[in-house]
């Protein structure tokens, strides 16, 4: 593998008692996608000013390029402008004062590019993203999309090592935040950038990215592909927070039928020994999965995998139905088609996957 | 692409952001604490400046033993609270009017308050005086000609005469500009509600309207009876004549005594200083209390109460009391620099250009107006460039000392003038400072930039929080230097604030009195102490041809600034 671009190793930051970034690490390799994902106030936002140099972390050690950028530790700090990042703010910070083209046209002149090239640049930069015949426009009278293009070529106008993008879609409507979406997709592919992404939205985070590192209070809480950690979060914070999810509580029995946890009352579940060999016999464990991987079925006997269930309410939501139901002494949200129809206190069953439980230890 | 150009030690751009905060803090302590430090440490030295200190008591005993000191402190609360009471309830009904009523002719009259609020108050004082005197006054001549009246109707040289014309001169503009855009500001949906909920329009104001603008009213009261306190200027002209003192005019007495007592002034000036910071300490905590009390509502109101036939009284009142209080003495000021011999009348030929042709043909005028010019200019220069600083410095959250510096900044708002001046004059002289700053044209320039903080630091504060982090840090990470950044992005964002805040310096540098009074000599007299010098010396005419020119100075300046200035910080606002 390729020497990483970025190594973030171990870095903290503090604002007074606040502990913004705890001990984070993580490593970025040219032409990745990389996410930072979590709720508000949890230090992702910190992290990306860390990376461009906008906060100077208070221990650890920032590496891009095999160069050492920052490292306290060392008395090492590379101020922003000699970091060569391109950085899209939440705000866009489109200068009102310059026209378009000299608000793309910035990182060139203040690195001394000649006019003739930096022309050429600029209007490519502007037809990378789609705003050709804006260059004289003034910065202010532009939608909130085109702002948010101009920050976008700004940023792509000096050939950036890394691209910083600090929530950029989340200004937009919903429609606008899709397109924008693909096309940012479209071009980190085309021109093969290096991309630290910083967002709260799930979904976004899931359709962008290479990797994810879904951040919690500071620290990095798991680093994965998406698919890995929708399928196999680590915790239930990360499997919370990519999605609804539903939680029973069970013991763990080991014996002649296999692997199997108790939920009470008669309910059970039978897993593959052999996934979840870490579990000691009796050990009170948490059983996580999500609602669209649970099947609702008629009233009955129960088989393999399925619980008792009654309806406590339906509510219509159009394309779709969703029950809240009550088993193994929860209640709890799925939905189903429109054509499943069960009334409220209706008896049921529901049907696990096995392929698709999470079995987690409780947290400490 | 693969190297780091540099890297450079730790925190080589805090270090520089810390040194620009260490050099505002000790600038600020040493041109704001220091005099302070010096007033109250020199009221305890009894031998005159520039000889060797005694300290001993002798000062504040002789302060508090005479009478005089303690109902000069005593007259300056009672002027203030006076005029205060008409002054709130005629300004609170204009703001009412204009910004809640369907009255016509509301942006015209907030357009005449603001004009007067920058109209200098000295030169009105003047016209009173040409309008009111007992024996040359106008209106006295003119009523002594009606039957069964003896002798002059009007004195204004009394309480009640100092009260009067300071209705006329900062009263109630000043707090009209504060309360229309307050009164503005309440949300349309709180009267919009009770209105629904049945009540008149007498009971939305006084059930609704007036409790919900309480808070905002006390904060603009609050804030006119401290600058009442340090009014200097209309007691000095009509109070000074019969005895009437206040604490300004007391020091500026014991300063023009023979030798001067200037350890009596700075004792009672240490009084003063004592009860304002108590005064001081209490609406800062009153103010805490209510800063979150924030009236918001949708939009502005879009109901207006509909006054019927009344909204002609209304607009007529407001324009009959712009007339009286503000055009009959400006008009009284043109024409007394237009007569011969002010008053008389009936003489052959009353009207002369002779005292403008003195005016601009007396060395002295301009010397005066060189040195008004002159100090003016740097006072708005220095106050660009400091408080661009200190509020640039405050509005990044990156600062250690955020509240003291804010602090020291606000101090110069509470200490008046003449205390502030009294306070450097002793600094000025117990320093090497002496040789360029005392009695020269600089060291007036550095007291009127001190006065001049509060306003500045909150604009360009204002200004840089608005502007937000975002547009700086962009550039940074674009590749500019801090220094490229701060000409090309923050400079040019802010030039419309900054041409504001110079104006306004420009204009007050001009128009003040109380602080350059103690600062003076005869090399670096600007023009408002020549105005000050004419009048005692008894030459209205001249004073009011130099009073009218300074005021026609600082209209046109102002005007220009609305024109120019205004709309280009309307755009960036956007």
């Amino acid at each position: 593998m390729a020497k990483p671009v970025l190594e973030f190793l171990e870095v903290a930051k503090r604002y007074g008692d606040f502990n913004a970034v705890e001990r984070m690490s993580f490593t970025l390799s040219a032409g990745e996608f990389f996410t930072l994902l979590g709720p508000s106030g949890c230090g992702k936002t910190t992290t990306l000013r860390l990376v461009a140099g906008l906060e100077e972390p208070d221990a650890g050690e920032i590496i891009l390029n095999g160069a050492t950028i920052a490292s306290p530790r060392r008395g090492i700090f590379v101020p922003p402008d000699k970091r060569r990042m391109g950085m899209v703010f939440q705000s866009y910070a489109i200068w009102p004062h310059m026209t378009v083209f000299e608000n793309v046209a910035f990182p060139l002149r203040v690195r001394g590019e000649p006019a003739q090239p930096l022309r050429k640049k600029v209007l490519a930069a502007l037809e990378l993203v789609g705003l050709s015949g804006l260059e004289e426009r003034g910065a202010t009278n532009l939608s909130g999309g085109q702002q948010q293009r101009v920050a976008l070529a700004r940023a792509l106008a000096y050939t950036p090592t890394i691209l910083l993008l600090d929530e950029p879609l989340s200004n937009l409507d919903a429609k606008l935040r899709e397109q924008m979406r693909s096309e940012l997709r479209a071009l980190q592919r085309r021109l093969n950038l290096t991309v630290l992404y910083v967002t709260h939205d799930q979904s976004e985070a899931m359709t962008l990215s290479d990797r994810i590192a879904v951040v919690r209070q500071g620290r990095a809480e798991q680093i994965g592909s998406p698919v890995e950690i929708y399928e196999k979060p680590a915790s239930s914070f990360v499997g919370d927070f990519l999605g609804r999810t539903v939680v029973l509580e069970g013991s763990v029995r080991r014996g002649a039928g296999g692997f199997t946890i108790d939920l009470g009352g008669g309910d059970r579940l039978s897993l593959d020994e052999n996934n979840h060999a870490s579990f000691a016999e009796g050990e009170t464990i948490r059983v996580v999965c999500r609602p669209e991987d649970i099947r609702i079925l008629a009233g009955g006997a129960v088989g393999p995998n399925q619980v008792k269930a009654r309806v406590n309410e339906v509510a219509y939501l159009g394309d779709r139905l969703e029950y809240t139901v009550g088993a193994c002494g929860r209640t709890f949200v799925i939905f189903a088609g429109k054509y499943e129809r069960y009334p409220a206190g209706a008896d049921i069953r529901l049907a696990f996957d096995p392929a698709h439980l999470m079995l987690l230890k409780l947290d400490p | 692409m693969t190297t780091i150009a540099a890297t450079a030690p730790a925190g080589i751009r805090f270090t520089r952001f810390r040194r620009a905060e260490f050099g505002a803090l000790a600038f600020f302590a040493l041109v704001m604490g220091l005099p302070v430090a010096f007033l109250v440490i020199s009221s305890f030295n009894i031998a005159p400046p520039s000889k060797e200190a005694v300290y001993a008591l002798d000062n504040w005993t002789r302060a508090f033993s005479d009478p005089g000191t303690l109902s000069a402190l005593w007259m300056s609360f009672l002027i203030s609270i006076t005029h205060l009471v008409p002054g709130m309830i005629l300004s609170v009904a204009m703001a009412w009017l204009i910004a809640r009523t369907d009255m016509p002719g509301g942006t015209l009259i907030e357009f005449l308050c603001w004009f007067a609020y920058f109209v200098p108050d000295f030169p009105l004082v003047l016209a009173w005086i040409l309008l009111l005197d007992p024996n040359f006054g106008f209106l006295n001549t003119a009523a002594s000609a009606l039957p069964f009246v003896q002798g002059p109707v009007f004195n204004p040289y009394s309480f009640w005469g100092i009260v009067w014309v300071h209705l006329s001169t900062g009263g109630v503009w000043f707090k009209v500009m504060l309360l229309a855009p307050i009164f503005r500001r309440l949300g349309a949906t709180l009267e919009e509600a009770a209105r629904v909920s049945g009540a008149n329009n007498l009971t939305v104001i006084w059930r609704i309207t007036l409790p919900v603008m309480l808070p905002g009213v006390l904060a603009v009261a609050a804030l006119s009876f401290i600058r009442g306190l340090e009014s200097f200027n209309t007691e000095l002209l009509l109070g000074t004549p019969v005895g009437i003192y206040v604490y300004a005019t007391r020091i500026y007495d014991y300063t023009r005594h023979e030798p001067p007592a200037f350890g009596e002034a700075t004792a009672l000036g240490s009084v003063f200083l004592v009860v304002l910071a108590i005064l001081a300490y209490f609406y800062q905590r009153r103010l805490k209390g209510k800063k979150f009390t924030v009236v918001t509502g949708q939009g502005y109101s879009t109901l207006r109460v509909k006054l019927g036939k009344w909204k002609r009284v209304a607009c007529a009142g407001c324009l009959l009391y712009a007339a009286v209080m503000m055009l009959l003495p400006l008009g009284f000021l043109v024409l007394g620099s237009a007569m011969r011999r002010y008053g008389f009348f009936h003489i052959s030929a009353p009207f002369t250009v002779a005292h403008w042709q003195n005016m601009f043909t007396d060395p002295l005028f301009f010397l005066s107006l060189k040195n008004s010019l002159t100090i003016a200019a740097i006072t708005a220069v220095a106050g660009v460039a400091l408080y661009s600083t200190v509020g640039y410095l405050l509005a990044c959250k990156k600062l250690r000392s955020a509240p003291a510096l804010e602090m020291l900044t606000w101090l110069p708002w509470v200490v008046p003038g003449i205390l502030m001046s009294l306070g450097l004059l002793w600094m000025f002289l117990a320093t090497p400072l002496r040789t360029v700053l005392y009695g020269s044209v600089w060291g007036i320039a550095l007291a009127l930039t001190i006065k001049e903080s509060p306003v500045c630091t909150q604009a360009f504060k204002a200004a840089f929080l608005q502007l937000g982090g975002d547009l700086e840090e962009a550039a940074r990470v674009s590749g500019a230097s801090w220094s490229y950044t701060y000409r090309k992005i923050l400079v040019p964002l802010v030039a419309p604030v900054a041409a504001t805040v110079g104006l306004i310096s420009f204009g007050n540098a001009l128009t003040s009195i109380s602080t350059p009074v103690l600062l003076y000599s005869p090399r670096s007299r600007p023009l408002a102490l020549l105005l000050l010098e004419y009048s005692f010396s008894g030459e209205v005419e001249r004073a009011a041809a130099l009073g009218l020119l300074i005021t026609a100075i600082v209209s046109v300046i102002m005007l220009v600034g609305r024109r120019f200035v205004l709309p280009m910080t309307g755009n960036i606002s956007q």
